[in-house]
C-alpha cells in the first residue's frame, strides 16, 4: 500500500511538473514567434518603401542625365558608360526584389511553428488534466490504465498534427525558383 | 493599351514586388489579398492574365482557378501559379484545375516578365 501511495504521488508530480514547465516555455516561444513575425512584416514594409523611393529617385536622375545629354553631342564612350550603369542598376534591382521575398517564406514557416507549438501546448494541457486523475491512493493497475490512455491520446494528437501541418515551404535559399509552362 | 494582370497573394510584400516588376514592364496590375478577393475582383473586371499564390486564407489558389474556369469569361484567360510549393503532386493538381504554368518563389523580376510576355505578349 505504501509503495502504491508513493508511486501515485510521484507520477502525479511528474505529469504536473512536465505540463507546467513545458507550458511556460512554449507560451514564451509562441509569444516570441508572433512578435518576430510582426517585426519582420514591419521591416519588409519599410524596406519595400525605401526600395521604391530609391528606384524613383534613380529614374528621375536618369531622365535628367538624358535631358542634359540631348543638349549637346556626348562622346560615344559616355553614352556607353551610362547604358552600362543603367543595366547594372537594373540587375541590382532585380536581385533586391528576389531577396526581398524572404518575408513571404519566413512568415509561412513561423505560422507553421506556431501551430506546432500550439499543438504541443494542447498535449501538455491534456497531460495536466490526466494527472488530476491520479490520486495518492491510486494502485498500480489504475496508474497503468491512465498511462495507457495518455499514451493513446498522445499518439492520436501526433497523427492529427502531422496531417494538419504539411510542409509548403522547402526552399533553403533565396535564388529564383523553377518555371514550368503547361 | 496596356494589358491587365490580377496578382493574388496574401503576402503584402510579395504583391508589392509582383506589382513593381510587372508595372515596370508596362502592365496594369490589380492586387487581391486572397483567392476570394481575387474571385470578387475577377468578376468585376475581366483581366488578361491571373497570377496567383496557392496557400492563402479563405480560398487557395487551386480553388480560385477552378472557380475562374467555371466562368465563361475566364475559360481562355491564362492563369499562372506563383507559389512556394514545388512538389509534383501539387503541380499536377494545379494543372488539372486549369493552370497554364507554375512558377516557384522566390521569383526573379526579369524571368517573371519574360514568362508573362511569352504568355500574353
Amino acid at each position: 500500500m505504501a509503495t502504491n501511495v508513493k508511486m501515485g504521488s510521484q507520477v502525479k508530480s511528474l505529469l504536473s511538473g512536465v505540463s507546467d514547465h513545458g507550458d511556460r516555455h512554449l507560451i514564451e516561444v509562441e509569444t516570441d514567434l508572433v512578435q518576430m513575425n510582426i517585426l519582420l512584416c514591419e521591416a519588409i514594409k519599410k524596406l519595400g518603401s525605401s526600395f521604391m523611393a530609391i528606384h524613383g529617385a534613380l529614374s528621375i536622375q536618369q531622365e535628367t542625365v538624358n535631358l542634359l545629354l540631348s543638349g549637346g553631342t556626348p562622346a560615344p564612350e559616355c553614352i556607353a558608360k551610362l547604358e552600362a550603369i543603367q543595366g547594372e542598376i537594373g540587375q541590382h534591382v532585380n536581385a533586391a526584389v528576389t531577396g526581398l521575398q524572404f518575408q513571404d517564406m519566413t512568415s509561412q514557416l513561423i505560422g507553421r511553428m506556431v501551430k506546432h507549438l500550439s499543438g504541443l501546448r494542447d498535449v501538455f494541457g491534456a497531460l495536466d488534466t490526466g494527472s488530476t486523475n491520479v490520486l495518492p491512493e491510486s494502485n498500480h493497475e489504475d496508474i497503468v490504465t491512465l498511462l495507457n490512455s495518455l499514451n493513446q491520446m498522445l499518439a492520436e494528437r501526433s497523427v492529427e498534427l502531422e496531417g494538419a501541418l504539411r510542409r509548403a515551404v522547402n526552399q533553403r535559399h533565396m535564388e529564383s525558383g523553377d518555371i514550368e509552362l503547361f | 493599351m496596356a494589358k491587365t494582370i490580377l496578382a493574388v497573394d496574401d503576402s503584402g510584400s510579395l504583391r508589392q514586388m509582383v506589382a513593381f516588376s510587372l508595372k515596370a514592364a508596362g502592365y496594369n496590375v490589380i492586387e487581391a489579398v486572397d483567392g476570394q478577393d481575387g474571385l470578387d475582383k475577377a468578376k468585376k473586371q475581366t483581366v488578361d492574365l491571373v497570377l496567383t499564390d496557392q496557400n492563402m486564407p479563405r480560398m487557395d489558389g487551386i480553388s480560385l482557378i477552378k472557380a475562374l474556369r467555371g466562368m465563361s469569361s475566364y475559360q481562355r484567360v491564362p492563369i499562372l501559379m506563383l507559389t512556394t510549393e514545388s512538389g509534383d503532386d501539387m503541380k499536377a493538381l494545379g494543372k488539372a484545375a486549369g493552370a497554364n504554368g507554375w512558377l516557384v518563389k522566390p521569383f526573379d523580376p526579369q524571368r517573371l516578365t519574360e514568362v508573362v510576355k511569352k504568355v500574353i505578349g
